[in-house]
């Protein structure tokens, strides 16, 4: 496929998909570098895969199984004390909703 | 190698008695303060190690068998969490965070009777090759303090090359054990994928991580690795099979074993000082019965891109947990859930993590995602089939574990793709989830350090560490 263009916008797009705020100045300097980094990535291109089955992971074994019990988890309190904003019994979040 | 940095002696000395684990731990501590200031291996010392090593004192005492790592100081890389102790990945994201929980493999550190003696530096999340990522300022090389100790890993390899600790623990992504033991003259082993539990590992990309130790020698290296391998119903990625009988691989004869050497690995771009020092390791161990030939793994030369679509692919999503709710960092000020979610992350993580986040979005996004991620997982089916292949003639592959010795710091940090294109020698095996590891060979003039890497059939970490002792052994004795 052709080259798609880095440009502002389209890291504007993905920043915006990975709920990143960026500044303008951090907008053009990842435009700049991925623009290169994904230049490099193109040399994929040159092999056929056509017939290659991809791999998503590189396991030698099938996923154990394990029986399906109840076992203790983290302590509730101890993981509360850990949240930015802790409300009640769970954490705090801005409001959502109207 | 110091008698002190010497893991099994350091064990076998506690459980008899010759030594407390309070003088062990104390005479670590007190080389941490006195090297550590100009290293910086350490972002945390656990306040609490002598009272570790008191209470493995008293165990004795009271006439307790110790475990494998009797009264051993440990350094733990900071993207494992450490119940109690404070963890941070290297990151403003999690400056403040104390885990309510223990990687798997701290609480088998522990269960053998380890001291955790402190948390070391890294790149943030484990992205880099230098350690200059971090977000608490970069190691140094105590081989030579104007360059860097490599990464991800760099505080866990400077932590034992500067003889602040006999071992430690890193994690290796696509070389961040490898790498930098190689630029720290330390051995670094990352086992196969799936020979040791990822739980409590802070994940990168989750498809490649795996945890690994760091040590002066290959036999401490291999008690460490004795001590953490082995199935945890906590990872369902962790492998429910036999763990070798490592410190018995290390004496393990080597005649006729056959060492296979890619020819792609010695190509433009390797440095010749590393070159005739890896070979003239290849040559000793040929001297020394092994059968040394060349293979071929055609597709190396495209483990760097697959690598870079792969892995920022599954960073962005396992850093999608990083949100400001459930622990570490939220940014200040009044915003609604969007804002408080953008606003957090672009304050808690540093440029490369961005910059990985961002390539890995954009590579999974729609329009995309067939032209980049697929086709990476395409060629890294060829990148296995190449070892595969390559496997069934000979029984280790052995090469430069980096292409160049330790870089000065700053010399790679504002040019990322060149940053990458230093890993060309490590991705390969950690895209195959092969075992492979990094263990000193002759240093440059210079007397900077260079690694031999030895990669290893998958599950065969005993073929490896049979070689690599070997390779250590002619080393030692060439040496007087």
């Amino acid at each position: 496929m052709p080259a798609p263009q880095i440009d502002r916008t389209l890291i504007q797009h993905v920043a915006k998909l990975a709920h990143l705020s960026l500044s303008d100045a951090e907008v053009d300097r990842f435009a700049s570098e991925l623009g290169r980094i994904v230049g490099y990535i193109e040399q994929l291109d040159s092999l056929d895969t056509r017939d290659v089955p991809p791999t998503a992971n590189v396991s030698v074994g099938r996923a154990p199984r394990r029986p399906d019990e109840v076992a203790p988890g983290l302590n509730r309190d101890e993981v509360l004390a850990q949240a930015p904003q802790g409300e009640r019994d769970g954490f705090g979040v801005p409001a959502f909703v109207e | 190698m110091p008698a002190d940095l010497d893991v099994r002696a350091i064990a076998d000395q506690v459980r008899r008695g010759e030594a407390t684990a309070e003088s062990v731990t104390s005479a670590s501590l007190a080389r941490i303060r006195e090297t550590d200031p100009g290293i910086r291996a350490f972002l945390h010392v656990a306040t609490d190690a002598l009272e570790q090593a008191r209470a493995i004192d008293r165990k004795r005492d009271r006439g307790e068998a110790l475990g494998r790592l009797a009264g051993v100081p440990v350094a733990i890389k900071d993207a494992l969490v450490t119940r109690g102790i404070p963890t941070t990945a290297a990151s403003r994201m999690l400056a403040s965070y104390v885990p309510p929980y223990d990687a798997t493999v701290v609480a088998r550190l522990r269960s053998e009777d380890a001291v955790l003696i402190g948390k070391t530096n890294m790149d943030e999340f484990a992205m880099g090759s230098s350690t200059e990522n971090s977000a608490f300022g970069p190691t140094k090389n105590p081989r030579d303090v104007s360059r860097t100790p490599g990464g991800s890993s760099g505080g866990s390899a400077a932590a034992v090359a500067g003889a602040m600790a006999p071992c430690s623990l890193g994690s290796d992504t696509g070389g961040s054990i490898r790498q930098p033991a190689s630029f720290t003259g330390t051995v670094g082993i990352k086992p196969t994928y799936g020979r040791v539990s990822r739980y409590g590992l802070i994940a990168f990309a989750s498809s490649l991580d795996q945890v690994g130790p760091f040590a002066a020698d290959v036999r401490s290296a291999a008690r460490v690795l004795s001590v953490i391998a082995g199935h945890d119903p906590r990872d369902s990625t962790s492998l429910n099979v036999a763990v070798g009988d490592y410190e018995g691989a290390c004496d393990q004869s080597v005649r006729g074993v056959r060492i296979g050497v890619p020819t792609e690995y010695f190509a433009e771009g390797l440095d010749p000082r590393v070159e005739a020092s890896v070979r003239a390791a290849l040559a000793a161990l040929s001297a020394a019965g092994c059968v040394v030939r060349p293979v071929s793994l055609p597709h190396t030369r495209f483990a760097v891109g697959t690598y870079y679509v792969l892995a920022t692919a599954e960073a962005s999503s396992n850093l999608a947990r990083f949100d400001g709710v459930r622990y570490g960092l939220r940014a200040p000020g009044k915003r609604d859930l969007r804002g408080m979610y953008g606003a957090t992350r672009d304050a808690g993580f540093g440029a490369e993590v961005k910059r990985r986040i961002l390539l890995g979005t954009f590579v999974l996004s729609s329009g995309y995602y067939d032209a980049y991620y697929l086709k990476a997982q395409k060629v890294r089916t060829l990148i296995r089939r190449d070892f595969e292949n390559a496997f069934r003639e000979v029984d280790v592959i052995c090469s430069p574990a980096s292409p160049t010795p330790a870089f000065r710091l700053g010399e790679k940090s504002d040019d990322p793709l060149s940053m990458y294109l230093n890993d060309v020698y490590t991705l390969p095996a950690s895209l195959a989830g092969l075992p492979a590891m990094s263990v000193p060979c002759a240093p440059t003039p210079e007397a900077l350090p260079v690694g031999l890497q030895v990669m290893g059939r998958p599950l065969e970490e005993t073929a490896m560490l049979a070689v690599a002792a070997a390779w250590e052994a002619i080393a030692r004795d060439g040496a007087g």
